[in-house]
């Protein structure tokens, strides 16, 4: 085993780090604060990030690119969402679907669109697949009821699929250049049968944004509706064959869609603790209380102690599924590792609360937002369903075969 | 004889409090226009129509003109309070507890005469306590000598007739609205009592803390400020009966706003039930699907544990015999059903906003609000990390 990373992945990391430190953690609770939906956002973070690279970070070289893999992409996480866990996640956001793009699409498709997000510092990507009455349904489709899961329709026409209908909670929704859309082509079947992916460019007639989302945490984060009004999108733009199911065309969790999408959460969630270590380890250092420092304390020790193992932990489990990932080794690691990061977030986040206490919650407006930021774990990505889906992905033959032996 | 059964008395004021409360109060509380921004200013007209049912001077003696309940009363009360709104909850709740110590045992028969009538015929008329709760920190000197001194309270000095106070308290609760105000004040080695209204030549009172920009504040329930003495002149005649009335005052306001906590958590998990009813996920309405089912399970477990604690160390306090005659353990129950309400409220409030999936953190649906309601009492001048240890040191009866 050999836990040393190479020259070109420590690299990464400094450039990560200095702009974390530089550029994103000096905004990170000023835009935090700011009222309304969109408003936190900040376009000259996004284009000087991208700049570094940072926006198309997992582009292959071929595709002009820097080509990096998944070790280097869970450091430059880890090291961007330390600065902010929600401008973090706008910057891997592209990263999950281009990786989707590299594995999922045509060649023409993938000259036509990479091209377009590499040289334009502010082409952000998406995926549009949760709907208003469609959220679990989508990840677990229910074998009672094959009108379950998202029902934005797609008719054929001509060379053209006409799209009627919403999307909600969108990543990136508002500031999108690119949609992946799933759709159904046929509402007889469940979506494994009637699904089609397709992609949509903001440009395309009858598409628009709807209802920008106030979010508690992951402020500067964008989520929106996206409606589709007889929204005209060429044939061109389906993704493998029609009526394969949308995440089958996606390669379901063997491609770098889903698969990033477990890794992408987990390590920025390492991120946020590592900002909770060192916030609460300068309180407690700085603050006296009952004639000693806080950190002299028996009560702060074991309580910061608890928040440095969960997060070497977590980080260590990161590391080991980028490193599969790199190595094309696929397991229940990644989703188990997400599950895992969704507690971990939040107990660490809950316990430098505790560490910092009323008078430091009172005085660091920092302190309640690492936790506001935590929660989008259990409920944007890392909630129940994505636990029963870590269990589906478990080889439930293994230990029976055990018992028989 | 053990008896949990409430009073006629205590279900007609719960189930005219929930009426108000669902019809009144929790339909404005929750309005997308109010949940979404960072500042919500005190509801004022409804914290008035609350005031005229009475809700006042719950604590206050019928002699005096109030209610006259007792401790386990008015956290029924609470809590039902605090599931439609718990800026309002908190707001009542401190006019209520102080109105009941001050006019029945803090003040003189003259100082009573003089403020009773315009306290009972103004319902804008509320009271605020200047000062800490003297053990909120003495978890952190378990186990040694160290002795808390009133750190941070305005002193007085003596001239003729007079006390000069100066001094200023953060954080007051209800000050931007007092018409009197209740001080502890350090005066020649011990602690002392004045009674100050608003109007006072010398009183600073800073407007209710800002929840926006940047010297924002959001840390806290109900309405709070400054207040700053700078040379106050106090009339002697002024000073409280008791000279260090604290810790009357903590102990119930720790209950008293473990009962508001346990409100907030009772509003989260009703809400997430009537959710689950209505959301279809899976083939089914989710509250079918036994993840859903264990998560409301656990939630009804830990509210019920909690009110249960709660009025019984609410009822303690008001019958003090029950623990000299060894019916009840001589140990600090409000410390230990404020410590474990605080934490069990954090675990449902989560939970219920579980149930909402991303609903739960958009900031015009109401469970973002209740998970942060429930933070704040966990981490707040009366409970912090070091809280438990007030038990053990009690457990142990060690002498400081």
């Amino acid at each position: 085993m050999d836990f040393s990373f190479s020259e070109d992945e420590l690299n990464w990391q400094n450039k990560a780090r200095d702009f974390a430190r530089n550029i994103i953690d000096p905004k990170s609770v000023e835009r935090d604060q700011i009222e309304g939906g969109f408003d936190p956002f900040d376009w000259s973070i996004i284009e000087k990030g991208s700049e570094i690279g940072f926006r198309t970070l997992a582009v292959p070289t071929e595709w002009g690119g820097p080509g990096t893999g998944f070790v280097t992409q869970a450091l430059v996480m880890m090291a961007l969402a330390k600065g902010d866990s929600g401008i973090c996640k706008a910057f891997s956001q592209n990263w999950k679907w281009s990786h989707l793009i590299v594995n999922a699409c045509n060649d023409e498709q993938k000259k036509r669109f990479l091209t377009e997000f590499i040289n334009d510092h502010r082409y952000m990507l998406g995926r549009g697949i949760t709907e208003p009455n469609a959220g679990c349904d989508n990840r677990l489709p229910p074998d009672n009821d094959p009108k379950a899961g998202y029902r934005l329709r797609a008719e054929r026409d001509g060379n053209d699929w006409i799209l009627n209908g919403e999307k909600t909670f969108i990543a990136n929704g508002s500031v999108g250049s690119l949609f992946f859309i799933d759709a159904r082509t046929d509402p007889n079947v469940d979506i494994t049968k009637g699904g089609t992916l397709f992609l949509v460019h903001k440009s395309t007639p009858g598409f628009r944004i709807g209802k920008i989302f106030n979010k508690g945490g992951w402020r500067f984060y964008q989520n929106a509706e996206l409606i589709f009004e007889d929204a005209r999108v060429p044939h061109a733009n389906v993704v493998g064959s029609v009526g394969t199911g949308s995440v089958k065309a996606a390669g379901g969790d063997t491609t770098g869609g889903d698969l990033f999408g477990d890794l992408e959460l987990a390590a920025n969630a390492v991120g946020i603790c590592d900002d909770a270590n060192q916030m609460a380890m300068l309180y407690a250092t700085k603050v006296e209380c009952s004639g000693k420092k806080l950190v002299d304390h028996q009560l702060i020790q074991l309580v910061i102690s608890r928040m440095n193992m969960l997060t070497e932990a977590l980080r260590s489990f990161v590391l080991r599924v980028a490193w599969e990932h790199d190595q094309g080794k696929r397991s229940a690691n990644g989703v188990l590792m997400v599950n895992y990061s969704t507690d971990v977030v939040l107990e660490v986040t809950k316990l430098n609360m505790e560490v910092h206490g009323a008078h430091g919650c009172r005085n660091n407006p920092r302190v309640d937002k690492l936790v506001r930021d935590a929660m989008i774990w259990g409920h944007l990505a890392g909630d129940t369903s994505l636990r029963l889906k870590a269990f589906s992905k478990l080889d439930q033959g293994i230990g029976l075969e055990k018992v028989k032996t | 004889m053990f008896n949990m059964s409430l009073t006629s008395e205590q279900l007609e004021f719960q189930a005219m409090l929930c009426d108000f409360v669902t019809n009144e109060i929790k339909s404005e509380s929750i309005k997308p226009s109010r949940l979404e921004p960072f500042d919500k200013p005190l509801m004022k007209d409804l914290l008035n129509q609350t005031s005229e049912l009475g809700l006042r001077s719950i604590s206050l003696s019928e002699e005096a003109g109030g209610v006259g309940a007792d401790l386990m009363t008015s956290c029924i009360i609470l809590e039902e309070l605090s599931v439609g709104d718990v800026d309002i909850a908190v707001t009542l709740s401190q006019t209520a507890l102080l109105a009941g110590l001050l006019f029945d045992n803090w003040m003189t028969k003259k100082q009573h005469d003089l403020y009773i009538s315009d306290f009972l015929s103004d319902a804008t008329f509320h009271l605020a306590y200047v000062g800490h709760d003297p053990d909120a920190l003495a978890g952190w000197n378990y186990h040694t000598t160290i002795k808390e001194e009133h750190i941070g309270s305005p002193f007085a000095t003596k001239l003729d007739e007079n006390l000069i106070i100066n001094g200023a308290v953060n954080f007051v609760t209800n000050a931007p609205i007092a018409s009197l105000f209740i001080v502890p004040v350090s005066f020649e080695g011990k602690m002392t009592s004045l009674l100050i209204p608003k109007d006072i030549a010398g009183l600073k009172i800073y407007p209710a803390i800002k929840t926006t920009g940047k010297e924002q504040n959001r840390w806290h329930h109900g309405t709070m400020s400054r207040v700053e003495f700078t040379n106050c002149y106090v009339p002697i005649d002024d000073c409280l009966k008791n000279s260090d009335n604290g810790r009357d005052f903590s102990t119930r306001n720790i209950i008293q706003r473990a009962a508001i906590n346990l409100g907030v958590g009772r509003v989260a998990f009703e809400t997430a039930i009537e959710y689950t009813k209505i959301r279809r996920q899976g083939g089914a309405d989710i509250i079918a699907h036994q993840a859903i089912g264990k998560m409301i399970a656990d939630m009804a477990i830990k509210l019920e544990h909690a009110r249960t604690m709660i009025w019984k160390a609410a009822w303690v306090l008001d019958n003090p015999d029950a623990v000299i005659d060894n019916n009840l353990s001589n140990l600090p129950l409000h410390i230990i059903a404020s410590s474990f309400t605080a934490e069990v409220i954090t675990d449902v409030t989560h939970l219920a906003a579980e149930c909402f999936g991303a609903m739960a953190v958009m900031r015009d649906m109401p469970l973002q609000k209740y998970v942060e309601d429930a933070f704040i009492f966990a981490n707040s001048d009366t409970n912090n990390l070091s809280t438990k240890l007030r038990i053990t040191e009690a457990i142990v009866q060690s002498d400081r």
